[in-house]
């Protein structure tokens, strides 16, 4: 296998070209992993909203309520002036400023009216959980003392710290896969498909170019060897370069983001990403066969490369590109391959119906492919004919 | 060993090979010979199947040459024109790439290649790269590449342009050693002075047809000049030139630079004459050259121009 051995060594002696753009990958896939691994919500907790609490009565509900609330906020312990809780307020301290009114127990047992005093920061979610936790208490307050008109403030708020104690499960129903929607391997799949293209790309083609120098065609036309072989070689040493391009890349990805392994998705990103590189792959045969000069190559590189990652979602998020943009797109494989991950992404059950808009994605892929092959495989037997 | 019959081939308008006949013989050294664009390259790419011909028969050891003919390009060792080298290469890598494509067994062609280099003296230059190599050099490696694998017939297309003249020699030896060694060689080259030196058979092309074609003697016996006469003379008329030139046996005479450049016919005897007049016309002279015809002389006769131009 001489001609393999030789473009074997010839991918080595390029690899340097070729490793500045997994370089910068690798910085960037770092940069992502560092931003989004910690802000992955796993487990539900109640946020705690802060709340001053200001009481003009102290009868014992007001105490009782004043513990419940504790239970699930912060409160915060602020002297009753109006220009110091503002401040709290603008500065964040408190979210939520809770005023009792004098009456207000006895107007709540009386069945009259629930007012309370609030002056809230607009917009926070967590004072819902304080504005539900007052309608709670009082109205269950109110409940109790209606159906049990003898019982003591005492009385009823032991009953009622008894009645809340308990807390509510919440069950997240989220299975282990849903993890990858919008995650980091997403990204960096989507990412791979850039540096995938620049190195197949300048990696392949500026290898076959050397086997596609004149003389050096003319030298083996003189040999023994059988055309169909050289090309046979070529292609073999071609689908090595590229699965040890891939199986490098992806390997990074398992070494900053090792949870990820487990997941079905990755199984289907790692099918995704392979059926891309197989592609880019005759599509780099195919540039090496159109192109002259290895100028050229490195030309047509950065154009295809960047271009159509730009265009496909690759840097900016598909749903942030426009519609005419995205029709331009999907005359590339790369658009294909980032809806295709985006859909992986967002899967959580995996059976047929869920998976076929993604493979749906991947066999227009596949399509390309074996277009780019087939181009490629005219224009080498016009160049053989014409020579 | 190859034969071939009324090729022709055309570039567009352009006729390169006007029915081209060759006879080449096993265990001879068969020389090309043409000036710049006489067809000699394209002669040999058809040869080789690597050109498709409009017209004509090529047959290589008895056998019709077609681009598969896989058995037959086994045993041709081809050092073409352009230099066709891996740059990402060494010397060595290249010549062992080159071996391997017909020698698979290893230590066989860790053999072949050492001989190779050793043969056009590439030794110290092993780890080079080609790109580092003077032009020279790499026509050597170019050599190396096309014989490591010891073929019965050895194709050379200009193998020697940009080599010095003690490289060039070294290599026109080695060829001449391959052939003792039993391989047939075709030389091509716009040299006359290497082809003389080299080749028993030759054919001459021009503009695509050949001129002529034999042995040397038998090239230079095609023509009328026996001998070129150069004499250093200090002085001589017109009247007398014009006397010199009605001779016996003389053909020309030439006045250039002090010198009298006489060219003269098959017949013995022209020499002496011409010394007689000069020693009865008391012409002063110096020292005498004479020199048989070279292959230019017989170019020039047949085509009335230069080989070199
Ligand atoms: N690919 C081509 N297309 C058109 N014309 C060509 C082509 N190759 C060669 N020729 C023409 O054919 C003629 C013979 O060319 P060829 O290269 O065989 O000459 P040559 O004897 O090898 O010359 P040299 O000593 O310069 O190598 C030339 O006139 C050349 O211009
Ligand atoms: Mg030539």
């Amino acid at each position: 296998m001489p001609v393999f051995k030789v473009c074997l060594k010839i991918f080595r002696k390029n690899w340097l070209s070729v490793s500045i753009y997994i370089v910068i990958f690798l910085a960037i896939a770092l940069l992502i992993s560092a931003t989004s691994v910690s802000e992955r919500p796993t487990t539900f907790s109640q946020k705690k909203a802060r709340v001053a609490f200001i009481a003009e009565e102290q009868t014992p509900l007001v105490k009782g309520f004043r513990k419940e609330l504790s239970r699930s906020t912060t409160i915060v312990a602020l002297p009753d002036q109006s220009e110091k809780l503002q401040d709290a307020l603008y500065f964040r301290q408190v979210t939520y400023i809770l005023r009792i009114p004098k009456g207000f127990t006895e107007s709540v047992l009386s069945g009259g009216k629930m007012q309370l005093e609030k002056t809230v920061v607009p917009n926070s979610i967590e004072n819902t959980y304080v504005d539900l936790n007052v309608d709670q208490y009082w109205n269950l307050a109110r409940l109790y003392a209606a159906h049990d008109p003898g019982i003591s403030q005492n009385g009823l708020a032991s009953r009622l710290r008894a009645n809340l104690s308990g807390t509510t499960p919440v069950v997240m129903k989220t299975e282990n896969a849903a993890k990858t929607s919008d995650s980091f391997s997403m990204f960096y799949f989507n990412f791979l498909a850039y540096t995938l293209s620049a190195v197949l790309i300048m990696g392949i083609s500026t290898a076959m170019m050397v086997f596609r120098r004149r003389d050096l065609r003319m030298r083996h036309y003189c040999s023994p060897l059988k055309q169909a072989n050289v090309t046979m070689q070529l292609l073999a040493a071609n689908l090595l370069f590229a699965g040890a391009s891939w199986a490098v890349l992806v390997g990074f990805c398992f070494l900053l983001d090792p949870q990820s392994i487990v997941t079905m998705n990755m199984l289907y990103f790692l099918i995704n990403s392979l059926l891309f590189t197989g592609c880019i792959a005759s599509l780099s045969y195919l540039i090496s066969t159109v192109l002259k000069s290895l100028n050229a190559v490195s030309a047509v590189c950065n154009l295809i490369t960047l271009g159509t990652c730009f265009i496909s979602g690759v840097f900016v998020p598909q749903e942030f590109l426009n519609s005419t943009v995205l029709k331009i797109a999907s005359f590339t494989p790369t658009y294909w391959y980032v809806q295709a991950n985006t859909r992986i992404a967002k899967l959580t059950h995996f059976s047929w119906d869920h998976l076929a808009p993604s493979l749906y994605s991947m066999l227009i892929m596949l399509a390309f492919t074996g277009a780019f092959i087939a181009i490629a495989l005219v224009i080498g037997r016009r160049q053989q004919a014409t020579n | 060993m190859i034969h071939v019959k009324n090729l022709l081939k055309r570039y567009g308008d352009l006729v390169a090979l006007d029915h081209l006949s060759l006879d080449i013989k096993e265990g001879e050294i068969f020389g090309l010979l043409g000036p710049n664009g006489s067809g000699k390259s394209t002669a040999i790419n058809c040869i080789l199947s690597l050109l498709s011909f409009d017209k004509g028969e090529i047959e290589i050891f008895g056998k019709k040459m077609t681009p598969d003919a896989y058995e037959s390009k086994r045993n041709i060792g081809i050092v073409m024109q352009n230099v066709a080298v891996f740059d990402e290469l060494t010397v060595y890598e290249n010549i062992d790439y080159f071996c391997g494509l017909y020698v698979h067994d290893k230590s066989e062609r860790k053999r072949l290649v050492e001989e190779a280099i050793d043969f056009v003296e590439l030794g110290n230059f092993k780890k080079f790269h080609p790109k580092k190599l003077s032009g020279g050099l790499l026509r050597r490696l170019n050599i190396a590449c096309g014989i490591a694998h010891r073929p019965k017939l050895i194709i050379l297309d200009e193998p020697t342009v940009a080599v010095d003249p003690q490289s060039r020699n070294k290599i026109l030896e080695g060829i001449a050693r391959l052939n003792k060694q039993g391989a047939t060689i075709v030389y091509t080259s716009h040299y006359m002075e290497e082809v003389e030196q080299l080749c028993s058979r030759i054919a001459i092309l021009d503009k695509g047809r050949v001129i002529a074609s034999g042995t040397q003697e038998e090239l230079k016996a095609m023509i009328t000049l026996g001998e070129k006469i150069t004499i250093e003379a200090f002085s001589i008329n017109e009247q007398e030139l014009q006397q010199l030139r009605e001779l016996p046996g003389v053909l020309s005479v030439q006045w250039i630079e002090k010198r009298l450049v006489i060219k003269s016919g098959k017949k013995a005897g022209s020499l002496e004459a011409v010394l007689d007049f000069l020693k009865t016309h008391e012409i002063g002279f110096g020292r005498i050259y004479s020199e048989l015809p070279t292959l230019n002389d017989v170019f020039l006769e047949i085509t009335g121009k230069q080989l070199r131009d």
